[in-house]
């Protein structure tokens, strides 16, 4: 069972992979879902899954057969954290399309670059300055 | 030594708030810091003078064997006096320098920070200790340089000083380690001679450390530092720049002398390095027309001249360099702040436009006259003594020493001519074309320089006093060996008096025709267009550009690149890894049986996973993903992990309202994939090799036996050691309750963060009035007795969670599904007013809790965070539950405030 859920997870994390590397954000903020999926998998995976009932105890009985706690709860508390990134991330694409009209990341990059203040002198700033006001003038929604 | 540290450190951190509320006289309520710490340092120089060393201790880093011992010996005494003394003296004439200046306060503290850190630098016995306090005293003085940061050049001297010495700085650091491991001690006390003398590591330490104390005290080639530090307001250049910081790197050497000095290549470097420094300052000095500039070359002369000292390690060489180190303080702090007066009264410092002063300074005239005296090397000052003991040092050496001297001679000549310059020039001779009409200053101001300047007196005629109470305990921790101390103003016609008389003469000389002498350097021009600053600028220009080449080739600011990178490096580490270790996947290890309903969650997991991968309509997208999520909680609630799956159901549920939410402004996505063929195969290359090494460290993990015993440990201590039958809440709330503290932080961090960018967009009116997000007669009945009975569940997980599946992230999650039923069916107000309170306000209120759940522990005597309970009337309360509590309000707290920003808002 482990290496049916170890190729599951290196499935996941394939897909999430390519759609990380999309161009459209969209698609990238679902990719940050489906690679943490594969994590969390990972994770309970490595604790084996030798458990032939749950992680439960009582005053008297101490399962010996019991499954791995330990990695459950980390799970549990990074399927929460994962939530609460993923909504980070929706977030940043919502306001990205609201500023900036488009979802696409190689554009979204060029119009929030700004110069380094030591950079390489005016023209660097210049350019970028030019690209965020064409970011700007983009389609609105 | 510990009490005068933190008495000065707090001067620094009150001294704001003095300076602020009873203006410049606060300097005299700060300097009792400097001033006490200087009689205490006086009361030890009894205990000092007779042999003995006073020691204080205090761990600091004890695992590292890091401890913050002080040390004072003959040399860590004399720096102290020094630093304490004309502290106390810089503090005073700092307050009546930058009278009306409105960052006084922040002045101070600057300038007893560095106070601290320089006490710190010379009484500390440990390696570590030393360099951190070094660091320190670097920090410091670019705060003071760049004090008046409005200014260009101050900035630019500020960065140049902090990149020169901070540099040396690493340098040293690595330095200090090799010794300390060499030397068999992290303590200068500890350190061993004989080990550290013929070990094959003794030249890099000795280059690693010299680099050090040759940036810190501006040797050649890095001295150029120095003279531009002078920008700082001058009781900074008196202080740091003249008597004390740069006087660290002089005493790092001397402190190492003991261990490091029996080699001829230590004593060579030192020599060399010391003599040309002094020749190239005393050459520079004669050409400035700057009193402050022409001063600081000087300073550069008298450090290349300590070094030297240093280097000679013979009986005259080495009491010379302690005389001249105490001599060199006093003058040369004399001069800059009488420097410093005459710029505050006359409004300039140009020597063209002195002249005369003596009439309208008669104070400051008399300490400089006595400082220069001495500075020039004339009898009886201790100024004096000191040049006849160099002279007599050097002639110690034999026939290398002759050639040095002759250049002493020239270069001591130069400071003669110097300090004609700084007295004759500027108080006598006919009156100068001041920009101010001159005055007075006020006590503050003269007092440092008078008190100063008469101790260069008294010290060299009377000088029994200071060779039995400073110098000769000095001189011991400088030495290999004992060394038999003994001054005197007058020993007969020997060689140095013979060498001193014709310093004299040639001074004389070089003075009265200074203006042949400065037209005759400037012809060789040739030299002085290699200007060390010019160099530096290049440099500092090409590094720039050689790092923003670096970074560009980097940070090109493409997305997909940036993960193209981190996913190929992942890959190629873990690929390689397995390679490397030989294992063979496969090989048969133990594993489970084939859970069928496992298998089933897989294929739905990567099958979702796979339409959305490929899929463009935005609804069958969330509909993949959701399908995905729901094999996931397959598989975990197939694989015994009944508490993972309902979470990772709840968070499938308000992910895929959250998408639906934002997707319902999005457009239809265009393309999948990169739009040429040739760049998609590349990225399905990437991700499917890197899915090759996820997949492959995974089997490669459980090929072995699950290492050690901790699963079964939990399970049996969860019932015993937490009263709870659920493990996985037991551990999450009681064993590993701080990492659940730090997981709550974050959720709660990520859902602040979200919602701030969340609230763009303008509101709806309807809804935020309460109209619903999707209007249906159906939703508005049938909903609300729905989500009360979700909300109900939603405590009864929370109350059983630590026995039964649920507690705080599964009740916090179920509760916030339950008000967004509430939210689509009736919209935001309704929500609002059910709730009661805003949902950051629940979120503080679940961390306090948690916090205080945590706290309980400690004021019990315990631990923090661990577990106590009690049972009234049979009902089992205790603090892991009020964390639990803590949890469910943040979770919830944290989905809320995100949806509550979300919902009713139109893009």
């Amino acid at each position: 069972m482990e290496i049916i859920a170890a190729l599951t997870v290196g499935g996941l994390a394939a897909i999430g992979m390519w759609m990380l590397l999309d161009r459209n954000l969209v698609r990238v903020v679902l990719g940050i879902v489906i690679i943490g999926n594969a994590i969390n998998l990972g994770v309970l995976t490595s604790g084996r899954f030798f458990g032939e009932t749950a992680a439960f105890v009582s005053a008297t009985h101490v399962p010996s057969d019991g499954a791995n706690p330990l990695p459950q709860a980390l799970v549990l508390t990074a399927i929460v954290i994962g939530f609460g990134l993923f909504v980070f991330a929706l977030s940043v694409l919502k306001s990205v399309r609201e500023t900036h009209g488009m979802t696409t990341t190689d554009f979204v990059t060029v119009a929030t670059e700004e110069a380094a203040p030591d950079g390489r002198g005016d023209d660097a700033g210049e350019r970028s300055d030019a690209s965020v006001a064409k970011g700007r003038e983009g389609p609105r929604a | 030594m510990l009490s005068a540290l933190f008495a000065i450190a707090l001067s620094a951190l009150v001294a704001p708030l003095f300076a602020r509320r009873i203006g410049d006289r606060a300097g005299w309520l700060l300097a009792i810091a400097p001033l006490g710490s200087f009689i205490w340092f006086a009361s030890c120089i009894p205990v000092v003078a007779g042999g003995g060393v006073i020691i204080e201790s205090a761990a600091w880093v004890p695992a590292l064997d890091v401890a913050l011992t002080m040390r004072l010996d003959g040399l860590s005494l004399l720096f102290a006096l020094l630093i304490t003394g004309i502290g106390t003296l810089i503090v005073l004439y700092a307050g009546a320098y930058l009278h009306d200046h409105h960052h006084l306060g922040r002045f101070y503290a600057y300038l007893l920070l560095f106070m601290m850190a320089m006490l710190g630098l010379v009484v500390a016995d440990d390696l570590i200790a030393m360099f951190v306090f070094w660091e320190l005293t670097s920090v410091a003085s670019f705060l003071l340089i760049a004090f008046q940061h409005e200014s260009a050049v101050s900035r630019r001297a500020a960065l140049q000083a902090l990149l020169i010495t901070g540099g040396g700085g690493l340098a040293l650091l690595a330095g200090l380690i090799l010794l300390g491991v060499v030397g068999g001690g992290w303590s200068f006390s500890e350190l061993n001679a004989d080990a550290i003398g013929g070990h094959a590591l003794f030249y890099p330490i000795m280059v690693l450390v010299l680099l050090g104390c040759f940036t810190k005290s501006a040797q050649l080639p890095f001295h150029l530092w120095l003279p531009n530090a002078m920008n700082a307001p001058t009781p900074v250049s008196a202080y740091l720049h003249s008597a004390t910081m740069v006087k660290a790197g002089v005493y790092l050497m001397a402190r190492l002398n003991p261990v490091m000095g029996g080699d001829v290549g230590w004593s060579t470097t030192l020599i060399m390095f010391g003599a040309a420094t002094a020749f190239v300052g005393a050459v520079l000095a004669i050409r400035q027309t700057d009193l402050k500039r022409l001063l600081a070359y000087t300073t550069v002369t008298v450090l290349g001249q300590l070094t030297m000292l240093i280097g000679t390690n013979t009986v005259y060489g080495l009491q010379a360099f302690v005389l001249y180190l105490l001599a060199h303080s006093l003058y040369k702090g004399a001069l800059f702040m009488a420097v410093g007066a005459i710029d505050h009264s006359t409004g300039t410092r140009e020597l063209s436009r002195l002249g005369g002063l003596i009439r309208y300074m008669p104070l400051t005239g008399a300490a400089v006259a006595l400082a220069a005296l001495s500075n020039a090397g004339l009898p009886p000052f201790f100024g004096f003594i000191a040049k006849e003991f160099k002279y007599a040092g050097l002639i110690e050496m034999g026939v290398a020493g002759w050639v040095v001297t002759l250049v002493m001679i020239l270069t001591n000549a130069l400071m003669l001519t110097a300090a004609g310059l700084v007295f004759i020039r500027t108080f006598l001779g006919r009156e100068g074309n001041f920009p101010r009409h001159p005055h007075e200053v006020s006590l503050p101001m003269w007092l440092g320089p008078v008190l100063l300047a008469v101790g260069g007196f008294v010290l060299g005629a009377w000088n029994d006093w200071p060779e039995e109470w400073l110098v000769n305990a000095a001189v011991q921790s400088v030495a290999r060996g004992e060394i038999d101390v003994h001054l005197y103003l007058w020993g007969g016609i020997t060689p140095a008096v013979i060498a001193s008389l014709v310093t004299v003469a040639l001074g004389a000389l070089f003075y009265g025709y200074r203006h042949l002498v400065r037209r005759y350097i400037a012809l060789s021009r040739v030299y002085w267009n290699v200007s060390g600053d010019l160099i530096w600028d290049r440099l500092l220009k090409r590094l720039f550009a050689f790092a923003s080449s670096i970074a560009v080739s980097f940070q090109h600011g493409s997305l997909r690149l940036h993960m193209t990178m981190m996913s190929l490096i992942t890959t190629a580490v873990v690929l390689v890894a397995i390679i490397v270790s030989e294992e063979n996947l496969l090989s048969g290890g133990v594993y489970s049986p084939i859970n069928l309903p496992a298998v089933v969650g897989c294929v739905l997991a990567l099958a979702g996973a796979a339409a959305a991968a490929v899929m463009r309509g935005r609804l069958a997208l969330v509909t993949a993903l959701g399908a995905s999520g729901l094999g996931l909680a397959l598989i975990f609630l197939a694989v015994n992990a009944p508490d993972v799956a309902i979470t990772q159901l709840m968070v499938e549920t308000l992910t895929v309202v959250f998408l639906a939410f934002v997707f319902r402004s999005m457009p239809r996505i265009p393309s999948v994939g990169a739009r040429h063929a040739s760049v998609r195969v590349f990225h399905a290359i990437i991700s499917g090799l890197f899915g090759l090494a996820v997949a492959g460290a995974l089997i490669a993990a459980v090929d072995h036996e699950l290492p050690g015993d901790i699963a079964q440990w939990f399970l049996a201590n969860s019932y015993p050691g937490g009263h709870g039958s659920n493990v996985v809440n037991v551990v999450l709330v009681d064993f590993r309750a701080f990492d659940t503290l730090g997981e709550i932080l974050v959720v709660a961090l990520s859902a602040l963060g979200a919602a701030t960018l969340l609230g763009g967009g303008k509101p709806s009116r309807l809804t935020d009035e309460g109209e619903p997000e999707f209007d249906s007669p159906l939703l508005r009945v049938g909903m609300r007795p729905f989500a009360i009975v979700l909300m109900l569940v939603s405590l009864v997980l929370l109350w059983r969670g630590h026995n039964l599946p649920g507690g705080g992230f599964i009740g916090g999650l179920v509760g916030a599904v339950g008000f967004i039923l509430l939210v689509l069916s009736f919209g935001n107000r309704l929500a609002r007013e059910l709730m009661w309170t805003s949902p950051p306000r629940l979120i503080g209120a679940g961390l306090g809790l948690a916090l205080i759940a945590g706290l309980i522990g400690i004021v019990a005597g315990e631990p923090f965070l661990t577990g106590l309970w009690f049972a009234p009337a049979g009902v089992k309360l205790g603090t892991p539950l009020l964390f639990d509590v803590g949890v469910f309000l943040t979770v919830f707290g944290s989905v809320m405030h995100m949806l509550q920003r979300l919902a009713g808002r139109v893009s």
